[in-house]
């Protein structure tokens, strides 16, 4: 539902352009572009959007509202970007005194993915060696999860295991889920039919298509994206207030 | 980031005396210049003006990214700083000193850090430094540095900050536990989730 642009010729007053929900293909793309001509490295964006979740986890469940005595989050990583981003994130989360513990059944072999699990684990966050299928099990030990487990590049319509097991616990347990860029298992263009349902979805740098209809708590987060690709895609982004780098959409 | 976010609230872009929000920020070659181009970079995303001064650029290719993501930003490069104190004064509601870090050789600077050290010297505008002053000895006070407004230490601070009269924050909350414990730093406790800390 793309609105047209304003010709520069007319008198009336700017109004605010909608915010643009970007397309598989246009996320790929400002990645591409970001990494190719604009020089970031990707443990630095990995670095920026892990800081940022975790800055939006603590807006949406302070550690003053957490309901168990300990403030648990389990972190669930998958094996590219998406888990990079959960790994951060949990780093963060322990920094800001929540206790975090991961789950993070396949890892990649990416140096730089070895280096952020490395970190983690020198902050004595506890890996999980696997995850429980009694829903009760979770629900009781846990305050939040975070699901950071497949992005926007992921390929909804084939989800192995372990993922496909892993959603099908999540979509029973009771426990508030905190969904990182896309919700694991939806098409990054469609609203899903039957796939989980976060409380909380975190979108990274743009929202996607798929979450137009997204009905719970949504966050805008990682604010570094140049002036140039903001323009250049008409993503018309929401300012950000002070030096916040995330906004509730 | 941190290090901007110092600034940001050591000098809130509506105090800001000058009509435009400019800020002057001088990179070193080494990674105390890397740390100012990336707080270029956060500056202009808060809307600051920053007008960046890089006389030497290292060859080595992270630092030639960062530069790159600055220039990207439209974040202007000076060719020359002028030696003229009053265009400074006038150009300029801030000075960011990122040129020499921790692991420089303060006896030994060579230009055109040197002249540049000169210049900040007779300056009014004032100067907030990266970690170091720049020129001073890392473990002693300076008897005839620069002196800095502000200096936002990163990491921890530095023994020559200890005399360090001006405003004085502490940046960069990443440090993992066991790295506090062996080096016995005694963090203070960083409000909420800031990654920055007033001393």
């Amino acid at each position: 539902m793309d609105k047209m642009n304003h010709s520069s010729a007319e008198a009336e007053a700017e109004t605010i352009e909608p915010l643009r929900y970007l397309s598989k293909e246009e996320a790929a793309a400002i990645e591409t572009e970001l990494l190719r001509d604009y020089r970031f490295g990707q443990q630095q964006l990995i670095e920026i959007w892990g800081q940022a979740c975790a800055t939006a986890i603590t807006k949406a469940y302070p550690l003053a509202t957490l309901a168990k005595k300990q403030p648990t989050v389990l972190v669930i990583c998958g094996p590219d970007q998406n888990g990079s981003i959960g790994l951060v994130c949990a780093r963060y989360l322990r920094m800001f005194e929540y206790e975090p513990t991961i789950y993070h059944p396949k890892r990649s072999s990416q140096s730089l993915h070895q280096d952020f699990t490395v970190q983690c684990e020198k902050m004595d966050i506890p890996f999980l060696s696997y995850l429980p299928t009694e829903v009760q099990l979770i629900n009781d030990a846990y305050n939040l999860v975070i699901d950071a487990m497949l992005g926007p590049e992921a390929d909804h319509g084939n989800i192995k295991e372990p993922y496909s097991g892993i959603l099908v616990t999540l979509k029973q347990i009771k426990t508030p889920i905190v969904s990182v860029d896309v919700p694991s298992g939806w098409d990054v263009e469609e609203p899903s039919q039957d796939g989980i349902s976060p409380d909380v979805l975190i979108s990274l740098t743009a929202p996607k298509k798929c979450a137009m209809r997204f009905s719970g708590k949504h966050f805008l987060a990682g604010r570094f994206l140049p002036y140039d690709i903001q323009k250049k895609y008409e993503l018309n982004l929401p300012d950000y207030p002070g030096t916040d780098c995330l906004i509730e959409l | 980031l941190p290090f901007s976010l110092s600034l940001h609230q050591a000098y809130p872009l509506a105090t800001l005396a000058k009509k435009q929000p400019t800020v002057l920020v001088i990179c070193g070659p080494d990674q105390n210049g890397s740390i100012g181009l990336v707080c270029a970079r956060y500056l202009r995303m808060f809307e600051y003006e920053p007008t960046i001064y890089h006389p030497k650029r290292s060859s080595q290719s992270l630092h030639q990214d960062f530069t790159v993501q600055c220039e990207k930003m439209d974040i202007p490069f000076l060719s020359y700083l002028p030696t003229e104190v009053q265009l400074i004064n006038d150009a300029y509601n801030l000075v960011i000193d990122a040129m020499l870090g921790p692991e420089a050789d303060h006896g030994n600077i060579k230009e055109p850090y040197s002249g540049i050290l000169v210049t900040l010297k007779q300056i009014k505008t004032p100067i907030v430094s990266v970690d170091v002053p720049s020129g001073w000895d890392v473990e002693e006070p300076s008897q005839d540095g620069i002196s800095p407004d502000v200096l936002i230490s990163l990491t921890a601070p530095k023994k020559c900050a200890m005399r360090f009269s001006g405003k004085h924050f502490l940046a960069g909350r990443f440090l993992p536990y066991d790295i506090q414990k062996k080096y016995e730093l005694n963090l203070p406790d960083y409000p909420g989730t800031d990654c920055l800390i007033e001393l």
